[in-house]
């Protein structure tokens, strides 16, 4: 079975198996593969398939389509491809027969570690002029909420290590006697966020239990760090 | 803080070469695992040059206390001097591979890999590019402190594909980013409070491609000593068949012991004081 694999900024947008004898891809709605971009034309490119081949046609587009290194009328997919189209990678993936087993046919070279070439993907594209892009990513950063009446309200954690504590270096600083220097950290790992108990005498508590070593932070966890209380959460920032 | 760590290479049973390579600094708490890929010695050429590099960057910069608009390339705010000398580092890495391998013709199409962790006794620092992975074992748990850069992992990230799907997909092994492939690497950085009897496991895709996740925590749970941890990672990977190179670096970590600070030591100086100066008062009124 055919897949493409539609690619944005290195990331991957969606897969599509190429089931139906032909397919076309632009930014018309009607297309089978709709790309929204300005730098892609209403109907853009075209896949038809002949016998076991698969054929890429450009569709006389404005910013042209590109296989692997250079600009293509008419093109024989194979295994690998990668077809650029506006500022986005679609990655042409041929599985083996029937699908069962993919992987013993195509082990010998699949096993083999592999780099996509990025660099020359950039180097195509920034030939090309195309509009700005419409960045979908949506990433996300913690904050810690104040609720213990300090005024201290909503600090975003941006560092990917928050110290909170007496210090002066402290990320978020805390005041109070039995206030460790540094009395807890909030990590940001590929997981998700974490609070360690880093020292002092003030208690770390996360919903009512004390922390000793680290907890893992989930939406809207009370913490509680001797007299201060906060909530945790995290926002979606822009792109 | 003591570390004890240990790392271990084979060349498997399947391949004529062995492309990995790996350090272990204990005096300045640098471990590097990289996974070098590229035709005829290429691969070797790229891990170890990677492995080299990062070692010189980071000491360098770390020894000289280098203020952070002297590293290479743009500095990190959201990470500490020391994170961004890592950061640095592998960043400086990958331009050399990057540059030989446009240069020479038998480098050509060269790349690596990297996985390193930086240990201190108030810091972890993990740092990764590539699809070699960083575990940390703490309380029981396994935990990744890396993120692989393929495109499989990325599609299981946005929630394309099932895990039962990754494991036969052929995407299994494409790399989204390395060193070598283009003149500037994002490289994954986290930092991260250490605890006591923190376990870290760096390796290649040659121990993960055969032994999984929940394998590795059991293992790394009930080792002894680092040594005899790697030695049977490698023994399990070449059991179940040595298609790859395989690289395995532990490192355990005892004896950080948390500040509790006195909360009376001003108090207690006040008072001390004040007993001293009625002692002299005293005095002065006895005759």
């Amino acid at each position: 079975m055919a897949r493409l694999i539609l690619t944005f900024n290195k990331q991957v947008i969606k897969e599509i198996p190429v089931l139906k004898e032909s397919i076309t891809l632009g930014r018309n709605e009607d297309n089978t593969v709709v790309i929204d971009n300005l730098a892609v034309s209403g109907y853009h490119a075209r896949i038809d398939k002949a016998g076991s081949d698969f054929v890429l046609t450009d569709l006389q587009s404005t910013n042209g389509t590109f296989v692997n290194n250079g600009k293509i009328v008419s093109h024989k997919l194979q295994h690998g491809d990668k077809i650029i189209v506006g500022k986005h990678i679609l990655l042409f993936v041929m599985s083996a027969k029937g699908g069962a087993e993919p992987r013993d046919e195509k082990k010998l070279d699949m096993d083999k570690t592999m780099m996509l070439d990025t660099a020359k993907q950039r180097e195509l594209l920034s030939k090309q002029k195309t509009a700005p892009a419409d960045a979908k990513a949506v990433e996300k950063v913690g904050v810690v909420s104040f609720i213990d009446g300090s005024g201290l309200g909503d600090i975003e954690l941006s560092k990917k290590l928050t110290k909170i504590g007496k210090a002066d270096t402290s990320e978020i600083k805390l005041s109070g006697m039995l206030m460790g220097a540094t009395a807890a950290t909030i990590s940001r790992r590929p997981s998700g966020y974490a609070i360690s108990f880093a020292g002092g005498m003030a208690k770390l508590k996360v919903n009512g239990e004390v922390v000793k070593d680290s907890v893992a932070l989930k939406d809207f966890d009370t913490i509680e760090l001797g007299a201060y209380k906060f909530q945790f959460y995290q926002k979606d920032i822009g792109p | 803080m003591e570390i004890r760590a240990s790392g271990l290479t084979d060349v498997g049973l399947k391949r004529d070469g062995n492309e990995d390579a790996f350090s272990t600094d204990d005096a300045n708490g640098l471990y590097i695992v990289a996974d070098g890929m590229g035709g005829h010695l290429a691969g070797e050429v790229a891990s170890r040059i990677a492995v080299e590099m990062i070692n010189n960057g980071f000491q360098r910069w770390a020894r000289n206390d280098t203020p952070i608009e002297e590293l290479y390339g743009m500095p990190d705010s959201s990470l500490t001097l020391t994170g961004n000398y890592l950061s640095s580092s592998i960043r400086l890495a990958n331009r050399v591979v990057y540059e030989m391998a446009a240069e020479y013709e038998q480098y050509h199409g060269m790349g690596t890999t990297v996985a390193c962790i930086h240990v201190s006794p108030t810091l972890v620092v993990a740092a990764n590019a590539g699809d070699s992975r960083i575990y940390m074992v703490r309380d029981g748990e396994l935990e990744r402190l890396s993120k692989d850069h393929t495109i499989l992992s990325e599609q299981l990230d946005m929630g394309m594909m099932t895990i039962e799907e990754a494991e036969t997909s052929p995407l299994k092994h494409v790399l989204t980013r390395n060193l070598g492939s283009s003149e500037d690497v994002d490289v994954d950085v986290y930092e991260i409070e250490p605890s006591n009897n923190d376990r870290f496991v760096l390796c290649s895709d040659g121990l993960t491609d055969l032994v999984s996740d929940q394998e590795i925590l059991y293992m790394t749970m009930h080792a002894t000593d680092p040594e005899m941890l790697c030695r049977d990672f490698v023994e399990t990977a070449l059991r179940r068949g040595g298609h790859d190179n395989t690289t395995v670096l532990a490192v355990f970590v005892t004896g950080i012991a948390k500040p509790k600070e006195l909360p009376f030591k001003k108090t207690g100086l006040l008072f001390a004081d004040m007993i001293i100066g009625m002692q002299k008062m005293i005095k002065k009124i006895k005759p």
